[in-house]
């Protein structure tokens, strides 16, 4: 599972239209499991789910015309009891399926489109901002039906501006800023560059240490309590604490945020 | 192959209701232009309506006068009456700009996602253009068939079908025509509006340049270029055989603009 990120305008959608052939690259090339995009495209396509960050769809159509007629524009068959299955988690139902689609709700028609995507189990699916317009519940649901085709050996790219929903699902991220590609990493190295937050309570007033080692940041010093930022194993802190009157230690795991902004943050500079 | 045939079904169905009606109007306006011509021709009307047409008129509308004064060419009428021939380029335009449409309603990202080459866009429309072309026409000529063994006195000079053949086919090759340059525009344009404009004031100009023509001597030097040029319906009224010349240029034209939508599309960013 692979995770794109950037600012709003950084590239991820256009990447993927170009991912897709829907749009042609002024130079360069890209390719989908060592197939050319634009060359090689019909074979690419073949192989993806793909939903659009926005879903251009006929107000006339019922969500069940529009799942037939998508799913008999691809090579891949659709078998109707796994479709059923998806219409069941994501929680449509059959009278809500024939509805036309000027009657659905954002949230609805964002459920159709994760349906339509999945719909032929392709061994790829893009996912351009799957989980907006999603409720709590259906973003829980949906994330398991990305675990579920992780375990079936299907590769998952969505972009994404949730952070915390890339940290949860994807094992590796890209980051995008101004078109550019500025970091591809997995999410546990990328976990690793940020700093753990401790925090210590005492069971009475400590002195202050002389000085801390560089990898700790210091956020927060009180007589009973230390809170503080480190880089890689506790090391010297235990061997320090073990002479003083702990009560608690609070250790927070890295955030991908922590990292991630930073990269943010230089890009709006 | 299959997504085309998928794709055009799914045009089918979007266009059924438009297409349906505007041949059944057109169709009633076949059957009620003889019942016109009838009650004209019950009334023997049809000297006394020519003596009141003034004599510059007679003069410009040339022998054809005489045979669109009569119940065969008040039935012919239903085939370039001007509210006949706007409504059909209209109806051609509106099928060749569908794909400027479902880009700009993003409905062509989930299309082209799929495997399903860019070409069979164009071909859907082309063809959709000729079955929906075809099936007014043939409901026109239905009306006109129906009209005449039902509705027309007894004794009135029926037009041959030969003629109503070659009035539908000159009138529907000048369809395609303008089906073919509004799909060359779809295929480059961004939204159906700007593509359908765009035609619909070419074909406003290319009708008033073609009819200027015929009364004013200048405006003849650049009347071929207007696509109305090669559609001469009084000509055909008047007995002359449907002009090959005039079917090729309108039937090349639509070919042109078929082959730049082909080429266009295949190279745009959707």
């Amino acid at each position: 599972m692979f995770g794109f990120l950037g600012l709003n305008g950084a590239g991820k959608t256009t990447t993927i239209r170009i991912l897709l052939d829907l749009l042609r690259p002024s130079a360069g090339r890209a390719s989908i499991m060592g197939l050319d995009c634009q060359s090689q495209g019909l074979e690419v396509r073949s192989s993806v789910g793909y939903l659009p960050g926005e879903m251009g769809l006929y107000r006339d159509m019922t969500g069940r015309e529009l799942l037939d007629f998508l799913g008999r524009l691809g090579t891949r068959p659709v078998v109707e009891s796994y479709r059923e299955q998806l219409v069941k988690r994501l929680e449509l139902s059959a009278a809500e399926l024939k509805r036309k689609l000027r009657e659905y709700s954002t949230g609805m028609k964002r459920k159709l489109g994760l349906i339509q995507a999945f719909q032929s189990d392709p061994p790829l699916l893009i996912l351009d901002e799957p989980t907006e317009g999603l409720d709590p519940l259906m973003q829980e649901s949906f994330y398991e039906l990305l675990s579920e085709a992780k375990a079936r050996g299907r590769t998952v790219f969505m972009s994404s501006h949730v952070l915390s929903e890339v940290g949860r699902v994807c094992d590796r991220i890209g980051l995008l800023r101004k078109g550019e590609l500025v970091l591809l990493s997995t999410v546990e190295d990328v976990r690793a560059l940020a700093p753990r937050r401790l925090r210590v309570w005492f069971d009475r007033d400590v002195n202050r240490p002389g000085d801390f080692p560089a990898k700790y940041e210091i956020v927060e010093i009180q007589p009973r309590l230390w809170s503080l930022r480190v880089h890689g194993p506790l090391g010297w802190l235990t061997e320090h604490l073990s002479g003083l009157p702990v009560l608690d230690i609070e250790i927070d795991e890295p955030r991908l945020e922590d990292v991630l902004t930073r990269y943010y943050r230089e890009e709006s500079q | 192959m299959n997504g085309a045939v998928t794709l055009l079904r799914h045009s089918l169905k979007r266009v059924r209701t438009l297409v349906l009606v505007m041949g059944t109007l057109l169709s009633v306006f076949q059957v009620v232009l003889i019942l016109v011509a009838g009650s004209i021709q019950r009334s023997s009307g049809f000297d006394q309506l020519g003596s009141l047409i003034p004599d510059f008129m007679r003069n410009l509308m040339g022998p054809s006068f005489i045979g669109l004064m009569s119940f065969s060419g008040i039935v012919c009428v239903g085939y370039f009456h001007i509210a006949v021939m706007g409504s059909l380029v209209g109806l051609t335009i509106a099928l060749g700009t569908e794909p400027a449409s479902e880009i700009e309603t993003q409905f062509m990202d989930l299309i082209l996602s799929r495997p399903l080459a860019r070409h069979w866009v164009i071909t859907r429309s082309v063809a959709l253009l000729l079955l929906c072309t075809a099936f007014v026409l043939l409901m026109m000529m239905l009306g006109t068939w129906t009209g005449l063994h039902f509705l027309a006195p007894s004794g009135a000079e029926w037009p041959t079908g030969e003629l109503i053949r070659s009035l539908a086919l000159n009138l529907g090759v000048l369809m395609v025509c303008w089906g073919g340059i509004a799909l060359a525009a779809a295929s480059r344009a961004r939204r159906r509006s700007v593509a359908g404009s765009v035609v619909g004031l070419l074909a406003l100009a290319t009708f008033l340049l073609d009819y200027v023509a015929r009364a004013w001597q200048p405006a003849e030097s650049i009347a071929w270029l207007s696509p109305f040029r090669y559609y001469a319906p009084l000509d055909l009224v008047m007995g002359k055989q449907i002009p090959a010349h005039n079917l090729w240029v309108l039937a090349g034209v639509a070919a042109c603009g078929f082959a730049i939508s082909y080429f266009l599309f295949s190279r745009r960013d959707i």
